[in-house]
């Protein structure tokens, strides 16, 4: 096999405004190989990939593919020298049928040519026929299920006879089966001499398919290797995970005789047809802290969304015995279930204390202020920079600031999605002695939702796993600490015929 | 002497530019609408006082107050039976409701000019003035009208200032123009925070109407052009910043009064036509946008 | 599926403009008089159509290619005279510099700009022409000493002629790999630009397609009419009524916007006994179908077939 690389990316950086996305980045894809771009959200694989595209520019760095240096051209100019991609989500066309689309796939870029050249239509056939479209061939996109829908896309690329493919979070919204299935159709690019790349977020799902795979953080490059070299590399787990578990002691027996205060029972979400929750059910108790682990892309967001009512959802979600479904959004966090969410979601242009004041919004004034005083306790740095302006504000002051504002609310319940997301390893220690604070002092409850291990554990009382749109296992936190601490970044537990895990990994779903 | 009376005149007009300006602003802000009945709702409340302050008898500040009343109204109306439908329509792709919406509007402010039209006729109508009587500035003539004119606007703007800089209220519907599902996750049903949006909105394009019905005139030919100014202000200004459009307000505003008295009076609206064709070439966000 | 589905709308196709043919041996000419404005009105509707649908930028002042076209073929006709068929080529092509002129600031700009720019090209050539009255005849209008045909069945003919050579142009284009192209950059452009399309370069045709035929068409409409004014060919509520045909009859079918420019017409006479509020009903009634019936005539049918 020719070792000259196919795809050789040196020094790609890119910056958006003030914020580095993408900071020198390299790698060389040879033909016949598989490479996985890793990173959770905010680590710039995606950016990465849609620079090789051309759909973003890069600041600097150079883009080869087959010798051809192709940093700065126009997307379709990339494309037509050979790089296709893969897209996760695309808008088809509702009035073409599923041919027509791989038919266009297969047209060249020209103003003047009205009807396509006969061999084009064979052609279409015999693609449809390899992603297994070939029964549905002749129907629209609005009749498929989401599966055939990524074939689709999947067989506009093999159209373009890349020399390079780029594929898009490859089983996100997939079926066990279905993402079996995928992987043959990937394994055939590698056969057939394509140098693949593939991007998600996590090792645990390309680990079967990758060659090497190269795990980036905050638009840096953090390791480089085979699966299991990267998944049991020191730095990849601290960043990650959060490194090594410690357990707190927490003396907190007496909230498990307390009644579950959020019962949420066989939840389903699809987004666009792509399953994003199948059947999840978990409990907290009033006064208890649970935190939800997966993995970014597991559905813990989802799930939160769900339960705020901010996404449609099948099943049913219970608060203080009340049943959610039909409540606007406002309507649940007024009801005292309050979500932080990953995205933080602050007014960028308001001062911090104006953030606050509207957190307090509903709450009486008398009790505002005090509520204000207790805040500024727990977080002290906010009370220093009150007249900032949001923006302006660091990673971790800006996430502190979400905690506080929501807290402001005075919620019963109080969801926190990701709050470690970007942050310093310092700031993390500041979190986490404020999130200690504020469970000793009061008796709210906390659902967290979170990658890193480390930082979710302490505090728990229970755990669940989230993983591919399913919990697949639940718990203590010294349990957890004991039976999933080192497996949960590796290969996943074993499943039985239905794709259920089974085996000492323990508890199964519901 | 024809330099002071510009200057005066066109104070007075950009500051009513400003006032109506400010309003359609604050509707894109808040709920990213361009509002092409804007004119329309102009048009009734100009309509309605005047018919009510002087045909139907009621003098002419209760026809005043009757008239932003009915601009006040037509806002809902305009939010309530045009927009909202087509927001929440199931059966419109969401890429294509921006687009959707805009005509929306721009049909149902036809719909109001061919209504009013038919109503009261295309001739012009000017509103008796509140206080009548001339000043001389400097030597130059100018009805009390115009200065209470430019008077009322600094007010309302003013006050419109205290309320969204120093209430509660006034903040929530700033910070639902930076980030609506913010203020959501917070529990504010935002559904009632356009509804003040609307609110504020059909004020002050009523009071807009009625001033101008008492200081030009107004006629259901108008209702186009009422509109138009309307948008060159706020894109020249930066779509959603109320300062840049009350900066460009006087921009227009001078413009205009400029090219009325030193040109001719027919050619008022081309210089600010032409301005914003300039700018949409040259820098789309206007002066002070940031979308 | 849509091999045979297309099969047959060709046929009601045919069938429909053997029909239409065949009206001046049954009709009055006052009613082929409103027809043959319909006719024209259904170009102009296509040629939006092909730009909203197909390169998906929407012109809210297609009044403004018309326009030039038909006062450009005016004043030619009416300073030196030269014979109709120049005006009308001369018309189009001015039309064409005017379409891009507009699609210059559209391949720059996003959302809501562009379509204030096109609002504002109409609201410029209608203040040109007020301007330059002495030349264009003003808020009046002005005469062309030229018409096409003095009899109303020939005037009939030629415009159901013109809007067939037209839809056949128009609609095979949307059909072929190039309308296939233009729908894909109109929809998705990132998609169409991953599969190796140009996609600035396609819209820049689809604005020329666009403006081309609508300048040529608003310049034969002034040489059926024998007079240009602004109310007729520039007037921003003449572009509304366009849009309004496009929608009514199906986005992105290019043949509904003729059955919706008929529609309208053809109602708009009906109500001309109301007066003013004449208007008023067809914008009501447009609003309502953008409400509740957002996909138009030919848009439900197609999906109904979709489904299937």
């Amino acid at each position: 096999m020719n070792d000259a690389p196919l795809l050789s990316v040196r020094g790609l950086t890119k910056r958006f405004g003030g914020l580095v996305a993408v900071k020198n980045i390299g790698f060389d894809i040879r033909p016949g190989e598989i490479l996985g771009l890793i990173g959770p959200n905010g680590s710039g694989k995606s950016t990465v990939m849609k620079l090789i595209m051309g759909i973003e520019r890069p600041n600097a760095g150079s883009v080869k593919v087959d010798g051809v240096e192709m940093a700065g051209w126009a997307p379709h100019r990339i494309a037509r020298a050979g790089v296709g991609i893969v897209f996760q989500h695309s808008r088809p066309l509702h009035r073409q049928t599923v041919l027509e689309h791989i038919k266009l796939a297969l047209l060249p870029d020209s103003l003047v040519k009205l009807a396509a050249e006969p061999h084009v239509h064979q052609r279409a056939r015999e693609i449809a026929e390899r992603v297994g479209l070939a029964a549905v061939m002749h129907r629209h996109p609005a009749t498929l299920p989401f599966a055939d829908l990524r074939r689709m896309e999947m067989a506009k690329a093999i159209a373009r006879d890349p020399k390079v493919v780029l594929v898009d979070e490859p089983f996100a919204g997939l079926t066990v089966e279905e993402s079996a299935a995928f992987s043959e159709l990937i394994r055939g690019f590698r056969a057939e001499g394509r140098a693949v790349l593939l991007v998600d977020h996590n090792v645990k799902s390309l680990s079967a398919l990758a060659d090497r795979v190269l795990a980036m953080y905050l638009g840096e490059y953090v390791a480089e290797g085979t699966a299991e070299e990267v998944m049991r590399n020191e730095t990849v787990r601290r960043v990650y995970l959060g490194g090594k578990l410690e357990l707190h002691q927490r003396d907190r027996a007496a909230a498990n005789a307390k009644q579950p205060i959020l019962e949420v029972a066989d939840v389903r979400v699809l987004y666009d047809k792509a399953c994003a929750l199948d059947g999840v059910g978990l409990q907290v108790r009033e006064g208890e802290f649970v935190s939800v682990v997966g993995l970014n892309g597991a559905g813990k967001t989802t799930l939160f969304n769900a339960v705020s009512g901010l996404v449609p959802y099948k099943g049913t979600i219970r608060f203080n015995g009340q049943d959610l479904r039909g409540m606007s959004g406002a309507a649940i966090a007024r009801s005292g279930l309050v979500q932080c969410p990953e995205t933080r979601e602050l007014f960028g242009d308001m001062t911090v204390r104006e953030n606050l004041d509207l957190g307090g919004y509903h709450v009486a004034d008398s009790v505002r202020a005090q509520q204000l005083a207790w805040l500024f306790k727990l977080f002290p740095i906010l009370e220093s920079r009150q007249s900032q302006t949001a923006r302006t504000l660091s990673g971790g002051e800006q996430q502190m600031l979400a905690i506080a504002r929501a807290l402001m609310t005075q919620p019963k319940l109080l969801i926190l999605d990701e709050p470690t997301l970007g942050l310093a390893p310092v700031i993390l220690e500041q979190l986490s002695k404020a999130l200690d604070a504020l469970q000793k002092s009061t008796p709210i409850t906390v659902l967290l939702g979170e990658q890193n291990v480390r930082f979710a554990l302490p505090h728990a009382d229970r755990v669940y796993v989230l993983e591919h749109a399913r919990i697949v296992w639940e718990g203590s936190a010294p349990r957890f600490e004991q039976e999933m601490g080192r497996a949960f970044l590796e290969a996943a537990p074993p499943r039985d015929s239905n794709g259920m895990p089974t085996g000492e990994a323990g508890v199964k779903v519901r | 002497m024809l330099l002071l009376q510009i200057l005066v005149d066109g104070f007075a007009i950009s500051s009513l530019y400003a006032l109506g300006a400010i309003g359609f602003t604050l509707i894109f802000g808040v709920s990213g609408i361009l509002n092409l009945a804007h004119g329309g709702v102009m048009l009734v409340a100009a309509l309605m006082g005047w018919m009510l302050a002087g045909e139907a008898g009621l003098g002419t500040y209760f026809g005043t107050l009757l008239g932003v009343l009915a601009g006040l109204v037509t806002a809902y109306i305009t939010y309530l039976m045009v927009v909202r439908p087509i927001q929440r329509s199931a059966a419109i792709p969401g890429e294509e409701k921006e687009i959707f919406v805009l005509t929306g509007t721009l049909l149902w402010g036809i719909m109001i000019q061919q209504g009013m039209a038919w109503l009261f006729t295309d001739n012009p109508v000017t509103m008796r003035p509140l206080i009548r009587g001339v000043a001389n500035l400097g030597g130059v003539r100018v009805p009390y009208n115009e200065i209470m004119i430019a008077v009322v606007c600094w007010a309302v703007i003013g006050l419109l200032w205290l309320f969204v800089n120093r209430t509660r209220a006034g903040k929530a519907l700033t910070a639902a123009s930076m980030n609506p599902r913010g203020l959501t996750l917070l529990g504010f049903e935002l559904s009632r925070i356009y509804l003040l949006a609307w609110s504020i909105y059909g004020v002050l394009a009523g009071m807009a109407g009625v001033l101008l019905a008492s200081f030009l005139g107004v006629s259901t030919n108008n209702a186009g052009q009422l509109t138009a100014s309307a948008f060159s202000i706020v894109v020249l200004g930066g779509l959603g910043s109320v300062s840049g459009s009350l900066m460009a307000a006087y921009v227009v505003g001078y413009l205009e009064t400029i090219t009325a008295y030193l040109v001719a009076p027919t050619l008022r609206p081309l210089p600010a036509l032409l301005l914003l064709v300039l700018v949409v070439y040259i820098r789309p966000q206007g002066f002070l946008g940031r979308r | 599926m849509t091999v045979l589905m297309r099969s047959r709308a060709i046929w009601v196709a045919v069938l429909l403009a053997v029909v239409a043919a065949a009206l001046p041996w049954w009709i009055s000419g006052y009613l082929l008089g409103v027809l043959t404005v319909a006719f024209y009105f259904g170009v102009f509707a296509m040629s939006w159509d092909l730009l909203f649908g197909f390169a998906g930028e929407v012109n809210f002042g297609p009044t403004f290619l018309i326009g030039l076209g038909a006062y450009t073929a005016a004043i030619i006709d009416a300073r030196w005279g030269l014979p109709i068929p120049v005006c009308v080529v001369a018309g189009g092509l001015v039309a064409l510099v005017g379409g891009l002129l507009l699609a210059v600031p559209a391949l720059r700009l996003r959302g809501p700009y562009f379509g204030l720019v096109t609002l504002v090209a109409v609201l410029l050539l209608q203040n040109a022409i007020v301007i330059f009255a002495g030349i264009t005849g003003g808020e009046i209008g002005m005469m062309v000493p030229d018409v096409m045909s003095v009899d109303a069945s020939h005037n009939y003919w030629i415009a159901l002629a013109f809007l067939v050579v037209c839809a056949i142009l128009l609609f095979g284009l949307s059909r072929s790999a190039i309308g296939l192209i233009l729908q894909a950059s109109g929809q998705d452009a990132i998609g169409a630009q991953a599969l190796g399309f140009d996609v600035t370069r396609h819209k820049l045709v689809a604005f020329c397609i666009s403006a081309l035929f609508s300048g040529v068409a608003g310049a034969m409409l002034v040489f059926y009419q024998g007079t240009a004014s602004v109310s007729t060919v520039v007037d921003l509520s003449v572009g509304v009524q366009i849009i309004i045909a496009a929608v009514l009859g199906g986005r992105r079918t290019i043949l509904g916007a003729v059955l919706g420019s008929i529609f309208l017409i053809v109602a708009g006479e009906f109500l001309r006994p109301l007066g003013q509020l004449n208007t008023f009903v067809v914008a009501a009634v447009a609003l309502a179908a953008l409400l509740f019936f957002p996909d138009g005539l030919l848009g439900n049918l197609l999906r109904v077939k979709e489904r299937s």
